[in-house]
């Protein structure tokens, strides 16, 4: 068991395992296959787990080690502050050997307060190291939490589109933790209005939604959002996306209102694949004057209508044979982008992080430890600081008494 | 009217390294004390352009090169004066900053007529905190970078810059200019992270500037260790800040510049 302990609080494998950590994660994020668009994996990166670097069994390994090291390290160093802080002073200690100078005014200038045996300087920074190490414990938990427990997705919706999200096919691209319930969000939205391109003040132009959200329970609540911030909804929380469409609403014979969304072919065409009600598959088309994202419009557009019978025009409000019954074309509006979170155990991550800070800016402070000594009228000292013990004692030196370690 | 006053601070820093050099080469404190003048006097001209930018575009100097980096230099020399309050040890370290301060501006200068609306994204009080904690990041490893370099001159000419401190207390500087800079760039992430929280419901993305400021706070851990555990000092500690440099630089500059990022805006022109 010491010997284990020994293995985790050796300075050789925190270095060995931070530095594995910080080469490991460059290489993953700056690997060419990790780029948009990038190429796919070689084999080498999949058989080491670099294709999936961030969730691959030696970064986990990795974060275990750094995790059981860090612990290590943290075990027991309360105790040891506690000790520094009454006098008991470790091996790295300076000794500040008897001189003729005036000690109590030395250590005063060096930023020691009180005139007692035992003076300090910036004592609760003695904390830094065990705070800081504590924060990592916390962070690394958190994050492992949160990851586990993690919920998220994506949805497209048309304006005047209510869905969803519990409902078949509204929800895709859906990524959860290990942990995370199965269930999608009992959630439903629709999309009062959308502008992709509106200028906001100071701004460069982008979307802007108006959601409607309806919340089992709850009175409907109306929302603007932008991509700024997002909104919430129940448990989950909703947030604007960049990639937008035109979209077109179909009046469906006996069916009702249907939204259909279209992607780009190219930059004035947008198209769509539908199955009718009787199961034959057609198409949509949309060629548009000016170019579909164009902030200005896209100006005059046409919308046909492909199917096994050929392509033909549709007229606004005019029906067109759709399957074995007919539909009309009542708007041609847009589509955004909408992704929602669940995110448990983020609050917990925020309080690592503010632990880790809390103790980074504690080792900011120089602390120490001074404990003075009277031996046969000489009087020496005993000096720990978190740094710089050896500016102090050269200092102390330079008025012609030598020091040395104790 | 901007340009005056941007040209008239570029002027200032590069008398200041005029005499800042003439310091380091006779020792002469008038030199020492017009270089810290001039640097000081510098800041003056540089606030006002820098101001007049923000109320021309309507947002702070963070989108493009030219507001980024030279809000970077307004904070380096601003710090560096600030310090010198503190550590007046560390007065003599304007023979880093004052040519520091000229080639940072005539880097920046290039894009001076680039004038770019902010993402809306940057609707967030986040932002301050996040770039605000950068730059102050930037200046502090600097000045860091700056100790070891010194350390080292003396290390090697132990007459030269004579008006420097100590190699022991440039060494214990270094140190905390280094700590300090580890604080900054935590801010910073963390800061980050509950921006892209706020506005991607994500507190992490793996984007290449995030893992770099990741790698970059993690090799900052290694070297803090090598401090605190090695007991590593004087020649290789100033060597292991400048691969501390190196990667803050290469996070900070040479990612957004290179690579495809959501961090891309901020250095548009480089």
């Amino acid at each position: 068991m010491n010997g284990v302990l020994r293995f985790l609080r050796s300075p050789r494998l925190a270095l060995g395992v931070i530095g594995f950590l910080a080469v490991w994660t460059g290489v993953g994020a700056w690997a060419p296959w990790m780029q948009p668009q990038g190429p796919a994996a070689p084999a080498w990166a999949v058989a080491t787990g670099l294709s999936h670097p961030f969730t691959s069994l030696p970064f986990l390994a990795g974060i275990a080690l750094l995790f059981a090291a860090t612990l290590a390290c943290t075990w027991g160093k309360r105790a040891r502050v506690v000790a520094i802080r009454r006098g008991e002073m470790p091996g790295s200690a300076v000794r500040l050997l008897p001189r003729k100078a005036d000690l109590d005014a030395f250590l005063s200038s060096e930023g020691f307060r009180g005139n007692g045996v035992i003076r300090t300087r910036f004592a609760f920074a003695l904390w830094g190291g065990w705070v800081f190490h504590v924060g990592l414990l916390v962070l690394i938990a958190a994050a492992l939490v949160q990851f586990s427990l993690h919920d998220s997705g994506t949805f497209d919706l048309s304006v005047s589109e209510r869905a969803s999200l519990a409902a078949h096919g509204t929800v895709f691209g859906r990524e959860r933790g290990p942990l995370a319930r199965e269930a999608l969000p009992d959630v439903e939205v629709a999309l009062a209005r959308f502008d992709p391109f509106l200028h906001q003040h100071g701004y460069s132009q982008d979307r802007l939604s108006e959601l409607d959200v309806f919340v089992p329970g709850q009175p409907v609540r109306t929302e603007t959002m932008d991509r700024a911030a997002g909104i919430r909804a129940g448990d989950i929380e909703i947030f604007q996306a960049i990639p937008t469409g035109l979209s077109l609403t179909i009046d469906v014979q006996g069916l009702g209102l249907r939204a259909v969304k279209l992607q780009p072919e190219s930059a004035r065409r947008a198209s769509a694949e539908v199955t009718t009600p009787s199961g034959t598959r057609v198409r949509f088309i949309v060629d548009a004057q000016n170019e579909i994202d164009r902030p200005g419009g896209e100006g005059r557009m046409l919308v046909w209508i492909e199917g096994p019978d050929g392509r033909s025009l549709v007229a606004p409000g005019a029906p067109f044979p759709f399957g074995t019954g007919t539909a009309r074309m009542t708007a041609v509006s847009r589509w955004g982008r909408f992704t929602y979170t669940h995110t448990p155990g983020f609050a917990l991550v925020v309080g690592g992080l503010v632990v880790v800070l809390l103790g980074s800016l504690l080792l900011s402070f120089p602390a120490g430890v001074v404990r003075v000594e009277n031996g046969g009228g000489n009087r020496s000292a005993v000096l720990f600081v978190t740094r710089g013990g050896s500016a102090i004692a050269a200092d102390w030196e330079r008025v012609g008494s030598p020091t040395s370690r104790e | 009217m901007q340009s005056i006053l941007f040209w008239s601070a570029v002027s200032l820093y590069a008398l200041a390294t005029v005499a800042w050099f003439a310091w380091a080469a006779t020792g002469k404190a008038s030199a020492s004390t017009a270089g810290r003048a001039l640097l000081a006097f510098g800041l003056v001209p540089h606030a006002a352009s820098l101001a007049m930018r923000w109320v021309e575009v309507g947002h702070g100097p963070y989108n493009t090169r030219y507001e980024v980096i030279s809000a970077d230099t307004f904070i380096l020399v601003a710090v560096w004066l600030a310090a010198t309050l503190f550590a007046r040890g560390i007065a003599g370290l304007g023979v880093f900053v004052a040519p520091a301060a000229f080639l940072l501006m005539g880097w920046s200068v290039s894009t001076f007529d680039l004038k770019r609306e902010v993402p809306i994204i940057f609707k967030s009080w986040w932002l301050f905190l996040h770039i605000g904690f950068a730059k102050l990041f930037f200046a502090s490893i600097l000045l860091a970078a700056a100790c070891a370099a010194a350390w080292l001159v003396k290390d090697r000419r132990p007459q030269a810059l004579r008006k420097l401190p100590s190699a022991e207390k440039l060494d214990l500087y270094a140190h905390q200019f280094t700590i300090i800079s580890f604080l900054f760039l935590g801010v910073m992430i963390v800061a980050g992270a509950l921006w892209a929280h706020q506005s991607w419901g994500r507190y992490w993305g793996w984007d290449p500037i995030e893992t770099s400021a990741l790698v970059t706070w993690i090799v900052f851990g290694l070297v803090l260790h090598f401090r605190v555990l090695h007991r590593w000092t004087g020649k290789r500690m100033a060597w292991l800040t400048f691969v501390a440099l190196g990667f803050a630089v290469v996070t900070l500059f040479v990612v957004a510049i290179m690579v495809p990022t959501v961090h891309n805006s901020y250095m548009v022109g480089g």
